[in-house]
């Protein structure tokens, strides 16, 4: 593959990155309720920002960086490498905080140094002691050091396992960034856990590694360090470049006259006696295979980016379980979360009737409109003084819509205490991805709003507006349908007075639909959605008003078929109040809660997981075709 | 010389030290023992709240480990490595014994098994330490007389603590460890791992701070005392070139300086002596870190179970304003009952009297009306107002009826509707959840019965204060109507009438009809006196007396809705025992209480401890809150 189609698929790959960036947040955005391992800190993503963004598509320019764990002369090898003292040295450790970089001549012109190092604040270097002050900002120190070759970046950092661990965070962001890792290690520190952790990352990421063994005691040591290595590249999987012995000679450190004594790796088998020339360590590194190790870093990240076990495809998965998991407790939820309110209030027959009454009345005409006002006049004139009476014994009665409101809110007081319950179960019983959204629906203070609210907007509600509405509709409706409408009236009372004076309601907790049903309502219905919805609308006094109109045609004609009307008349009325008190439910106390579960339960099937999908498989193509 | 740990084989030779380490003993297991019983007693007594249960399981743990540390009070300490690989433990062990004991090496780890190195006269089944998991080396030295050492494997070298690794190892070690001798290099003071597993290890364990590797590294005890003075004692630091020492001590050489110091330190702070002082320190440690975590757990939920106990409180004293806001309302309206009641009291006090006559018939007579209907009223004003008997009977049936009767049928009637419980078990059992408080109580939601007994009996107490109020604003106000000189102007007054009347009808009688004719000489008697005269007579007197009582009755009323007032106030004022849910309130008060405790336990520990500081001030350790 030539050089020229080499370099656009790397550009492509570059704008299928930023792609990449783009629709991972919209994911992660719209995956929120999954609470998605976060992306800021995980390593596919840092390397994303950090790595491939910057350098994918860009010309080919190294990053060298020293690092390695506290206090074993990190900043030292660097200023052997910039040949000056460059960054602060201390025989105190965590010396170094901030990263410092050596730029050579006329980078700075051609490249946005702010564009490689994207975490950092840039500082022209001034003072090597700078980058030991403590900050919570991460600062980078650069200068330019004509010494080095044009496209070589080298770079001490601060280290790796010390108790200062905004340290290690810098020391993981230049990591990402750098193709060439300096590995200063010691005697004491080359098998420490922190340092295994940190090299193991790079050997994943295909870093060109140059193993340096610092203060060692020579020539004791020379028959350690084969060991200490091999330890080293088995426990992290790191195949040195080349590999530097540095001898413990604190006066040669401290003139930036350190030897570094290079070793084959691996060991020739008849070992000669070592090598006793000391070399430059810049040179060597100018001597690098630059475009080659470019390429093999950034191949290497993006393989990390696509890695099952470690790239997005991971992060993926987590979520994807994480919404199985979602689904899977939803739908056992949702299973037992059937609410039945037994004795939800039904207005009093009185009330219906004279409402029908009045319905009626306004569609007579004539002579028959006029007897009716005479009968209605002359029997309120006669009834008069009984109703006096009566009043005057047992005190004025209670309006029944009056009472009716109070009965409602005792049914409604029941069917929020019992959707607490079943939440509080689901809370206790759900997993850890709704307990938080649920525990802070449940807790006093939103209970005591809640009932307040709902308090205030029951009170609100014109009941009898309510009632002439559905009497109107239901009305309507019947005397278009049925010719039987004046017996239906004639038959009034005897019909009304077989009404029960509750039915029970059924409704569930958070929609995820009927108990054992399969299919979960994902469809943005409107019904489906609704938090609580009535599902059987209203289970009422007869089998006949559950069923509604089929049964009706059943019951034939005559006083049970009227009867049954009427109590579908009821069943509408109670229908229309309790999805009043689920929309109110829904608007006041579940909020979003519902659909969000819905969402985050099917999000594998939402638009943003397609969109991270193509990517990735996009970017595993040019990835192929690069190779 | 080394001591068995039971304090049987003890030399007759050092009898007087003996004695008075025997009294130190006694006197430090009294002290320990007066602390863990109370310790099992706090145990013992759960209140239904999640922090506390915790509380106690951890402290019930804990007291399981300071029974386990008392049997062994008097053996030697055991004093362990601890720092991170390559920091030079086995070379310091080895140096310290004199003798080149436990391996040490340029490898990292070199220690992969802890060495325990006992002196020759000391049974190391004696330790409590699982011996399968340690290489025993029995040595001679000087140094062991008085503690056994182990080499502990590394923290740092381990990722994780999988069983078998080096890390798994050294945290199954370190309980059992009295002292730690902590190395550390320049190059790994600051490592973080190391630092953390510190954290975790250093709980009840006494500190030795060691710079190793002084041949090659520079003196960084300053920065490194810094850096651990946050949260340790520091204070002494050695920087000890351990192979030196070792060489030193074979070729048969004086130990001097800071590696001839630290051997000091080990035998001298070290020795039998000390033992049991330090063992105490480290159990009070571990008692005081337990104990603190426990409070900061409690300081951390106690605001939620305060927040409850507000609410309930709130809740309370809403009930109480309605309900005392309600019956003044009904007792401005039963007017008539307060008369009764009031003339009742005023008739009682003035006792027999033409007046207080009249006004009992009347009153008898109003009563025996007013019984045709209200006696079978039901409004609880009217009750308080009837009095005692009548009222205990009213509240018993009551509280029946609220068992019975629909919860509908009751909406208009006065007292606690179940709206009203409903919405407070709502609101209240939130703030049970939040406050973590585990009660199966009647907070629960399903049956109302139980929370409308309580109701009952919560009406039925303040019926009972409204009914003492009630009488005594009554009796206030019959002491403020029945003065002497009210009294006999309406007593004049009345007797005026009849005086007269009996005056004309004596006068009739008497004279004019009898004795006129026969003494005074008149021309004939008049006539008795006929039922003409009786009849308006009579209804004078009727009149007259209906007069008088109605003024004096609307004498009575000015003034009553005052007193009415004065008795919301009072009514108001006055707290109610509980409220609707008792055992919620209880437990409030449990938990606080036990709160309390926890601090007063706390403080106890933390003062003990103090007390004991400077026993071994040479020793670091955690530092003290």
């Amino acid at each position: 593959m030539n050089e020229d189609s080499t370099q656009s698929h790397f550009r492509d790959l570059s704008a299928a990155c930023r792609e990449l960036l783009q629709s991972v947040g919209t994911l992660y955005e719209a995956a929120n309720i999954l609470q998605p391992p976060i992306l800021a800190g995980s390593e596919w993503y840092e390397l994303l920002r950090q790595k491939l963004l910057p350098q994918l598509g860009s010309d080919a320019w190294l990053v060298a960086a020293v690092v390695g764990g506290t206090n074993i002369g990190k900043s030292v090898v660097f200023n052997h490498l910039a040949g000056c003292r460059a960054s602060s040295t201390s025989p105190l450790a965590s010396g170094t905080k901030h990263p410092v970089c050596l730029v050579p001549d006329g980078f700075t012109e051609t490249h946005q140094l702010s564009e490689v190092f994207p975490d950092f604040q840039l500082h022209e270097w001034s003072d090597a002691d700078h980058a030991l002050r403590d900050s919570d900002q991460h600062d980078l120190f650069w200068r330019t050091a004509s010494e080095l070759p044009s496209t070589l970046l080298v770079l001490d950092t601060p280290d790796i396992d010390s108790d200062a661990r905004v340290n290690w965070v810098r020391a993981d962001a230049i990591r990402r960034s750098a193709d060439v890792l300096i590995a200063v290690l010691t005697q004491q520190k080359y098998n420490d856990a922190a340092v295994k952790e940190f090299f193991r990352k790079a050997a994943s990421e295909h870093k060109a590694v140059i193993v340096v063994f610092n203060q060692c005691l020579l020539p004791d040591d020379e028959e350690y360090w084969p060991v200490w290595l091999d330890t080293f590249c088995t426990e992290t999987g790191v195949t040195p470049e080349s590999v530097y012995l540095a001898p413990a000679d604190r006066a040669a450190a401290e003139e930036l006259q350190l030897p570094f004594y290079e070793r084959s790796w691996p060991v020739a088998e008849a070992s000669i006696s070592p090598d006793k020339r000391s070399r430059d360590l810049r040179a060597d590194l100018s001597d690098l295979k630059f475009r080659e190790i470019r390429l093999r870093t950034l191949r290497g990240s993006l393989k990390e980016l696509l890695d099952q076990d470690s790239g997005v495809p991971s992060w993926m998965q987590k979520m994807h379980l994480a919404s199985e998991d979602l689904k899977a407790t939803s739908d056992r939820l949702s299973s037992d979360a059937v609410m039945r309110i037994r004795d939800w209030p039904v207005p009093s027959s009185s009330v219906v009737v004279t409402e029908i009454r009045t319905w009626w009345k306004a569609r007579q005409q004539g002579w028959a409109r006029r007897v009716n006002q005479v009968y209605d006049t002359l029997g309120a004139g006669i009834l008069w003084p009984i109703r006096a009476a009566r009043n005057a014994i047992q005190g004025e009665p209670v309006e029944p819509l009056v009472q009716y409101r109070e009965r409602e809110w005792s049914a409604i007081l029941t069917t929020i205490e019992e959707l607490f319950d079943k939440l509080q179960w689901m809370a206790e019983s759900g997993n850890d991805l709704i307990r938080p959204r649920i525990e802070a629906v449940l807790n006093g203070a939103s209970r005591t709003e809640l009932i307040d609210v709902l308090r205030k907007r029951h009170q609100t509600v014109d009941f009898e507006a309510e009632l002439t509405t559905i009497v109107n509709q239901e009305m309507d409706r019947f005397s278009i349908d049925s010719p039987d409408v004046f017996a239906f009236y004639r038959q009034l009372h005897n019909v009304s007075a077989a009404v029960r004076p509750m039915t029970s309601v059924v409704l569930f907790s958070l929609g995820f639909g009927p108990a054992g049903e399969t299919v979960v309502p994902f469809v943005a219905d409107a019904a489906a959605n609704a938090v609580v919805h009535v599902v059987a609308d209203v289970a009422g006094g007869t089998t006949a008003a559950v069923a509604g109109d089929a049964a009706m045609g059943a019951a034939g004609r005559g006083a049970g078929m009227l009867q049954a009307w009427f109590h579908q008349l009821n069943g509408r009325f109670t229908e229309r109040r309790v999805n009043w008190l689920t929309d109110s439910i829904r608007r006041e106390m579940l909020g979003t809660l519902p659909e969000d579960l819905q969402r985050a339960a099917a999000i594998s099937d939402s638009v943003e997981w397609a969109g991270v999908t193509e990517r990735l498989v996009r970017i595993e193509q040019l990835l192929q075709e690069t190779a | 010389m080394n001591e068995m740990p039971a304090s049987s084989g003890k030399s007759a030779g050092r009898s007087p030290r003996k004695t008075s380490g025997e009294l130190e003993q006694i006197a430090l297991l009294a002290q320990i023992d007066d602390l863990t019983s109370r310790l099992n007693e706090w145990v013992a007594i759960t209140p239904p709240w999640e922090p506390a249960r915790r509380a106690r399981a951890l402290i019930r743990r804990l007291l399981q480990r300071v029974d386990a540390v008392r049997f062994r009070l008097e053996s030697p300490l055991v004093v362990a490595t601890f720092g991170g690989t390559g920091t030079g433990k086995s070379s310091l062990v080895n140096a310290l014994v004199g003798d080149d004991v436990s391996p040490s090496g340029r490898q990292r780890p070199t220690t992969t098994m802890p060495v325990l190195l006992v002196h020759r006269d000391l049974e190391p089944e004696s330790l409590g330490l699982d011996l399968s998991q340690l290489t025993v080396r029995r040595v001679d030295s000087p140094v062991l007389r008085d503690i056994v050492l182990v080499d502990c494997p590394d923290p740092d070298t381990s990722e994780t603590d999988r069983a078998g690794s080096n890390l798994a190892m050294l945290r199954d070690l370190l309980p059992h460890c009295d002292v730690l001798l902590y190395t550390s290099t320049q190059q790994k003071y600051r490592s973080a791992r190391i630092v953390d597993e510190l954290g975790d290890a250093a709980g009840g364990c006494r500190l030795v701070f060691v710079q190793t590797h002084a041949e090659l590294d520079e003196d960084i005890r300053e920065d490194w005392k810094a850096s651990l003075s946050g949260a340790y004692e520091v204070p002494e630091m050695f920087f000890v070139d351990s192979v030196k020492a070792l060489a030193d001590r074979q070729q048969g050489h004086a130990l001097r300086g800071e590696f001839g110091r630290l051997l000091r330190l080990l035998s001298e702070q070290l020795d039998s002596s000390r033992r049991i002082a330090i063992r105490r320190a480290n159990l009070l440690e571990l008692l005081q870190e337990a104990m603190t975590e426990c409070r900061s757990d409690y300081l951390a939920a106690l605001p939620s179970v305060n927040e409850l106990h507000d609410v309930l409180e709130t809740q309370r004293k809403q009930l109480r304003e309605s309900l005392t806001e309600q019956l003044t309302d009904e007792l401005l309206v039963n007017r008539s009952l307060w008369e009764r009641r009031l003339l009742t009291a005023i008739t009682d006090r003035w006792g027999f009297s033409p007046f207080s006559s009249m006004l009992r018939l009347y009153n008898g007579l109003g009563a025996f009306i007013a019984s045709f209907t209200f006696f079978r009223a039901r409004t609880s004003a009217q009750m308080a107002l009837v009095g005692a008997v009548q009222s205990a009977r009213w509240v018993k049936s009551r509280a029946e009826e609220q068992n019975a009767a629909s919860r509908l049928d009751r909406l208009s009637t006065f007292g606690i509707s179940d709206q009203q419980l409903q919405e407070s078990r709502v609101v209240i059992s939130g703030y049970v959840r939040s406050a973590k408080i585990d009660l199966d109580s009647n907070a629960r939601s399903g049956d109302l019965s139980a929370l409308r007994r309580t109701a009952a009996t919560l009406e039925g107490e303040f019926l009972g204060d409204a009914r003492r109020a009630v009488d005594q604003v009554i009796d206030d106000m019959a002491d403020s109507q029945s003065g002497l000189l009210r009294r006999s102007w309406y007593e004049i007054l009345f007797l005026s009438y009849v005086v007269f009347l009996l005056g004309r009808i004596g006068h009739n009688f008497f004279w004019s009809s009898f004795l006129a004719p026969v003494l005074a000489g008149a021309t004939e008697a008049e006539p008795l006196l006929t039922v003409d005269f009786y009849i308006p007579a009579l209804l004078f007197l009727a009149i007259w007396s209906a007069l008088l009582v109605v003024v004096f009755t609307a004498g009575l009323r000015r003034g009553l809705r005052q007193h009415v007032r004065t008795f919301a106030e009072s009514m108001a004022g006055s707290t109610v025992l509980h409220g609707l849910f008792p055992s919620l309130e209880a437990a409030c008060t449990e938990i606080v209480a036990d709160s309390e405790a926890v601090s007063d336990l706390l403080e106890r520990t933390q003062s003990f401890r103090r007390r004991l500081a400077g026993t071994s001030p040479q020793l670091g350790g955690r530092r003290k809150t």
